[in-house]
């Protein structure tokens, strides 16, 4: 029978959430109350055009449903088998129950193993719903999910990397020092060509060694002033 | 004639002042980018890989220059205390050459900054880190660089990708080609690591748990020393030019004054 339960993505805190071949479901805790033990619940995951013609009764490991033909022979595939054991109820508040649908690298390629879940071949829509079996017989099964969209990578020779522009600060510092240096060169032109001719001959300064300036003590200053007194 | 005395001495003063602050600012620079050049945070791989490591090259200039201004400076003492027309002359000649170069090393850190930008790391990670097919020494060089640059930054600096561990998803990559997306969404360094350098929980890093990973991106680690490396190679020079501008003018101003 149909339970009113619809797979969802698990929550978007989690930064795996979707990548290009996987994406993360919430566990399907406290949905499959009425089932009994010894039934085994499946995933199901399908291309949208294979939902309305999905046979519950086809059974997992057929070539009909084997990883390894999706999503060209097998529309759609089972697998992530588990009894309800692992889905206890209810759930423990604050621990993460999730699903990573697309992580078993190992199976991906292996026939033996048509139930892997094997990463997906690309990156969607695809549709999900968790089925009961006993058995081969269905026993319950929950909504189809809405369409789930993977990531897909853009190439990146495409990143633009030039045209960042110029900052004002780069644009300040040029011009300041341009300027600066041009009156230098202008002052040090207008020094050799006035060391050449030579107008301003300049003598404001003299040279820095000490002057002396003699003093005339001559014989007659003294006996002037001493024939005075 | 002893007023103006007094006024040669001040103005004497004051150009020996001036040259013994260039003189000290010149050591000052060619510490500060000797510092710069012995790259301390290890990012110049990155730098090398993009072919824009122009930076290196005005801290580079700069560590000649500051040398060649505690020289000059010297010579300026001197010339200034003997009032010796040549000396001043040849001091003027070889500041100015000294302050060409010291301009075109702050114009070239300046510039230079300027090109940093996110995108250009992120287009170079994507492009090297873990890339497998080398076409020649010098890319294997660069490869191999930029590699363990990352490895090591994503390690020490607890970050992941440029803007975050998503780069890796957003984009591809020649770490993809090497690294199916189900077992590697992101590198392996961009998970928590316990002391033995192995992740505390792998399933917890793939899926992206927050705790397990790293969910910020590297950007301003990198960009952090980059900008203290290039702003203070461009401003320190930019103050120690405008200081010896008036340094220069005002010893002009004194040797066109010095009595023939």
């Amino acid at each position: 029978d149909k339970l009113p339960y619809t797979p969802t993505l698990a929550s978007t805190t989690l930064g795996g959430l979707t990548t290009a071949s996987t994406f993360v479901l919430e566990q399907p805790r406290c949905v499959f109350t009425e089932v009994q033990g010894g039934a085994v619940i499946w995933l199901v995951v399908a291309i949208p055009k294979a939902v309305d013609t999905f046979n519950d009764t086809v059974g997992p490991g057929t070539p009909e449903r084997a990883f390894q033909g999706f999503p060209t022979s097998a529309p759609a595939y089972m697998t992530l088998n588990t009894t309800l054991l692992n889905y206890p109820c209810p759930k423990p508040p604050g621990e993460i129950t999730v699903l990573r649908v697309g992580s078993e690298t190992s199976c991906a390629k292996d026939e033996r193993r048509p139930t892997c879940n094997g990463p997906l071949p690309g990156p969607g829509p695809y549709r999900v719903k968790f089925l009961a079996l006993k058995g081969s017989r269905p026993v319950a099964e929950t909504n189809w999910s809405d369409p789930i969209m993977l990531r897909t990578a853009r190439p990146f020779s495409g990143i633009p990397v030039m045209g960042s522009g110029r900052s004002a600060g780069m644009i300040a510092l040029t011009s300041i020092l341009s300027i600066l240096f041009a009156i230098l060169l202008a002052g040090l032109v207008a020094l050799l060509v006035f060391w050449g001719s030579d107008v301003c001959g300049g003598s404001t300064f003299s040279k820095s060694e000490p002057v002396t300036v003699r003093r005339y003590n001559t014989h007659h200053v003294q006996d002037q002033g001493a024939a005075q007194l | 004639m002893a007023k103006s005395g007094d006024s040669i001495h001040i103005f004497q003063g004051l150009l020996v002042f001036g040259n013994v602050v260039i003189g000290m600012c010149g050591i000052a620079l060619t510490a500060e980018c000797i510092f710069f050049v012995t790259d301390p945070h290890g990012l110049y791989s990155l730098l090398e890989a993009t072919e824009n490591d122009d930076i290196y090259a005005a801290a580079w200039i700069g560590i000649f220059v500051g040398f060649a201004l505690f020289a000059l400076s010297i010579l300026g003492i001197i010339g200034v205390i003997k009032s010796n027309r040549t000396l001043l002359l040849v001091y003027i000649i070889l500041m100015l050459i000294t302050y060409a170069f010291e301009m075109a090393s702050c114009i070239t850190a300046a510039t230079h900054r300027d090109f940093l930008t996110p995108n250009l790391f992120l287009k170079q990670m994507l492009e090297r880190y873990e890339k497998s097919e080398t076409v020649n020494n010098n890319d294997k060089w660069m490869t191999e660089g930029v590699t363990k640059t990352w490895d090591k930054l994503m390690l020490q600096k607890q970050c992941c990708g440029v803007r975050g561990p998503s780069d890796w998803q957003e984009y591809t990559s020649a770490f993809r080609i090497m690294h199916s997306d189900a077992d590697f969404p992101w590198p392996r360094n961009c998970c928590v690591m316990d002391a033995q350098g192995s992740p505390i929980n792998l399933d917890g890093c793939k899926l992206g748990i927050p705790g397990y990973y790293n969910s910020n991106g590297c950007y301003d680690a990198i960009s952090g020393p980059m900008n203290t490396h290039a702003w203070g190679v461009a401003w320190f020079g930019f103050a120690i030019l405008c200081w010896t501008f008036c340094v220069l003018l005002g010893t002009m101003f004194y040797w066109s004054r010095i009595e023939y």
